[in-house]
């Protein structure tokens, strides 16, 4: 469970974001977590779920999660295609290896605070 | 509803919110750490390779047969990473190379800001200032250590024939993220159904550039290659 750690991380970062922009209140965390990133989204929400009430800042804040597409380049032809999961195969060439390309984002985007 | 925040708008409710784009990513300070990590390490002249695996994988095993066999040629010292007790840095340490035990009090992953304490207590050591290659054996857990750059130049995941062949589908992150797939205890093949191949195929599925070794500690099969690996890696360093 390395998504507590990294939700308590965020939560420091928060505080630090509310202190410089002198705000007492977080109303929404905009994440992106990549299908590539290790991370399981779900156990990210849980650990802010528990979290976060610990706090005033962010006892109402409401998280909100994007997980954008990896893009996978076939090793046989050089195709590459936007997917939230790697491709059996290749539509073009019938090649089964890929090399995704990004996708492991995990990435605070923005912060509503008041 | 209002628009700003979902909640129900009541007359007096007015926002004086303000949206703050920050744009990056909760790693950045474990990869800025990770990135100071890397240069001290060059500086020392060594090449770190971090392993991963399910606890029991043998990867402590495979760093006392490594030492025995090339530790008289090449430099090794060991940073040691468990959840609790030192018992596997008394076993590097009984082969006589630096070492350092850190213990995580329950995390799951080493982390970037761990290590760098841990190249600082092992320059202390005897000869823990002058390395070719430094091991970072993490904790054992296959999920959690693959987000963590710790600045290693190499990441070896580990997979032991009693595990099972599904690794690889089952764990992607860890074979995305490594040059190195081994499988370990080979000697064991006879006992359990592990297809190498197919196991190796589906690894190379996740990531077409991983180099795959299949290895016994016990019995030696398949040291020679990996012994000519770790000669390669001190040969290319810098
Ligand atoms: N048959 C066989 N057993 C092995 C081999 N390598 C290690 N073992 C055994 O596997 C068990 C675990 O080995 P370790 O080297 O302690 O594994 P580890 O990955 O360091 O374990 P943790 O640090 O707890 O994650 C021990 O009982 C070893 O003797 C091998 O090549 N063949
Ligand atoms: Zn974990
Ligand atoms: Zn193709
Ligand atoms: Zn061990
Ligand atoms: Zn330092």
């Amino acid at each position: 469970m390395h998504e507590m750690s990294l939700v308590q991380g965020l939560l420091a970062q928060l505080n630090e974001l509310a202190r410089e922009h002198g705000k007492e209140k977080v109303i929404s965390v905009s994440m992106e977590i990549g299908p590539l990133s290790g991370v399981v989204i779900d156990s990210f929400q849980f650990g802010f779920d528990i979290l976060a009430k610990d706090d005033a800042l962010t006892r109402e804040a409401k998280l909100i999660i994007e997980s954008p597409p990896a893009i996978y380049r076939c090793f046989g032809c050089g195709r590459e295609v936007e997917a939230l999961q790697r491709p059996e195969r290749c539509s073009e060439c019938s090649e089964t290896l890929f090399s995704p390309q990004g996708g492991d984002g995990l990435i605070l985007r923005q912060v509503e605070m008041e | 509803m209002c628009d700003a925040c979902g909640c129900d708008l009541k007359p007096e409710h007015t926002h004086d919110s303000k949206v703050v784009e920050v744009h990056q990513s909760l790693l950045a300070a474990n990869t800025a750490m990770a990135v100071k990590n890397r240069e001290h390490i060059e500086k020392m002249g060594a090449v770190a390779i971090n392993m991963i695996s399910s606890p029991g994988s043998g990867k402590t095993t495979l760093l006392e047969k490594t030492i025995e066999a090339i530790g008289d040629t090449i430099r090794i010292g060991v940073i040691e990473g468990d959840i609790e007790t030192d018992r596997d840095a008394e076993r590097i340490r009984a082969k006589g190379v630096p070492v350092v035990q850190l213990t995580t009090g329950g995390a799951c992953h080493l982390d970037a800001a761990q290590v760098h304490k841990g190249i600082h207590l092992l320059e202390k050591e005897e000869g823990g200032a002058e390395l070719d290659i430094l091991f970072i054996e993490n904790v054992g857990n296959l999920v959690c250590p693959a987000t963590f750059d710790l600045g290693e130049h190499h990441r070896l995941v580990l997979v032991s024939v009693p595990e099972g062949p599904d690794k690889p589908a089952k764990y992607p992150k860890a074979f995305h993220s490594s040059q190195v797939f081994i499988i370990s205890k080979t000697d064991l093949l006879p006992y359990f159904d592990f297809p190498v191949e197919e196991a190796k195929a589906e690894a190379l599925q996740l990531n077409p550039n991983l180099q795959v070794m299949a290895l016994s500690a016990t019995s030696g099969e398949g040291f020679d290659q990996w012994l000519d690996y770790l000669r390669e890696v001190c040969r290319k360093r810098q």
